[in-house]
């Protein structure tokens, strides 16, 4: 052992991010029109009929994203690989940082799993089963924010952690994803609305919780590209 | 002893540089940002529908929203003392500050609690309407801003009178907590004005 860290295939990894976050946008949330996604008080015939009329596209959206799910869970390990130069590894801040990742894939895998039998035969289920798939997905991707928010607490209390002179990664962006994890919570009252900002599809609980955790990751993604290179030069 | 007025000229900020700790002020900033997507949801629905807040308005007790706001703002005082009695070395006294302003930030929770519960028991809950629902999840996150600043000044009163920490660094995370504890006093004293006080119609 020379005391190097051996940094093979993590930028590969940390680029799965932004990766991630663009394939999800695209096959998630365009194809399967959930970016936005319907209002939870849309008639269930208008749901079923864009089910219908595009099954194909929709079926299409969650294959590829379901493929692409996993690329969350591996950009996650590598940013806890940055995170194992700021504290101990054995410190369980990196164990939950993982785990955090790692069940984000899954509540991201599940869910997109719903949308994907609604648009397996759609011609053969009634308009209500068809809405019901929608609504049990959205309930499903909003209400498991906390284990989201396990990975984001982790990383930014680790990261304050930091006692170079210049942090890997900055402490703006360790609190900012603090502050994100916090955010999540507000999703606690989305099954409450069926229209408004507090809605699945509203201005908070959809526009402002999605993008600050679509942001989050490829902002993470630049730092610890970043970070690698100084861990490299052994800074 | 922790009191080290010696060193009071080391501890004082550059007028340049905000008190505390920068990556606290970001948060501070982002929150304030997101209660003011808050505020501007609140304002939009009430020009929408300003008959509808209005009576809702008229069915809050002023007496609960003025309480909290002197409690408050009695807690926040009493923390900016804290402040600046670290800043000036005086670390024993700052941790007894924070301990008051604990003390005194506590009925807040009460008053809180006794508030909601007049609510419920006059069947005003969260889908009751658009007003009760902003008021309740404002209020609600608001809450949980207040109990996070409990903890912190739990914290921080224990960090005061640390000697195994820099003083520099102790007076950083008092300067930061006692920051993030205006916030919340700033964010109820605009929630009090624009839920309990501003006229729709």
């Amino acid at each position: 052992m020379d005391g190097t860290v051996d940094t093979r295939y993590w930028r590969f990894c940390a680029w799965m991010g932004p990766l991630f976050v663009l394939v999800f946008f695209v096959c998630w949330g365009l194809l399967g029109h959930n970016f936005p996604p319907f209002t939870p008080d849309t008639p269930a015939s208008v749901v079923a009929a864009y089910f219908r009329e595009n099954a194909g596209s929709v079926r299409l959206g969650m294959v590829v994203a379901m493929t692409f799910a996993p690329a969350y869970g591996v950009w996650g390990y590598s940013i806890a690989k940055v995170l194992e130069q700021v504290i101990d590894k054995d410190n369980i801040l990196v164990q939950l940082a993982r785990v955090g990742a790692a069940w984000t894939t899954i509540t991201v895998l599940v869910p997109t799993s719903f949308w994907l039998t609604a648009a397996f035969r759609p011609e053969a289920l009634p308009d209500w089963m068809i809405q019901m798939l929608y609504d049990m997905a959205w309930l499903l991707i909003d209400l498991a924010y906390a284990v989201t928010s396990v990975q984001l607490f982790a990383l930014g209390i680790g990261f304050l952690a930091d006692k170079r002179k210049v942090p890997l990664v900055p402490k703006w962006l360790a609190w900012y994803g603090i502050w994100v994890g916090f955010m999540f919570i507000l999703e606690c009252v989305m099954p409450y609305f069926r229209n408004g900002a507090l809605a699945r599809s509203g201005v908070l609980n959809f526009w402002i919780e999605f993008l600050i955790w679509m942001v989050w990751v490829p902002l993470l993604t630049v730092y610890a590209i970043k970070a690698i290179g100084r861990i490299e030069r052994g800074e | 002893m922790t009191t080290l007025a010696a060193n009071a000229p080391h501890l004082s900020a550059s007028p340049a540089e905000l008190p505390g700790d920068s990556g606290v002020w970001f948060f501070i900033v982002a929150d304030m940002c997101a209660f003011a997507v808050f505020f501007l949801v609140f304002m939009v629905g009430r020009a929408a529908d300003p008959a509808l807040y209005e009576a809702s308005r008229q069915m809050l007790d002023l007496r609960f929203g003025l309480a909290n706001t002197l409690i408050l703002l009695t807690s926040g005082a009493l923390m900016a003392q804290a402040a600046r009695d670290a800043r000036r070395g005086a670390f024993q006294r700052a941790r007894q500050m924070m301990i008051a302003a604990l003390i005194a930030g506590l009925p807040f929770g009460l008053s809180k609690a006794l508030e909601w519960q007049a609510k419920f028991a006059h069947g005003l809950t969260l889908t009751t309407n658009e007003f009760f629902t902003y008021y309740f999840v404002f209020t609600g996150i608001h809450f949980l801003h207040f109990a996070i600043g409990l903890v912190v000044l739990i914290m921080l009163q224990k960090v005061a009178v640390d000697d195994r920490m820099p003083t520099a660094t102790r007076l950083r995370w008092i300067e930061a907590g006692g920051a993030y504890w205006h916030m919340v006093d700033l964010l109820w004293i605009v929630l009090f004005a624009m839920l309990y006080l501003l006229r729709a119609a």
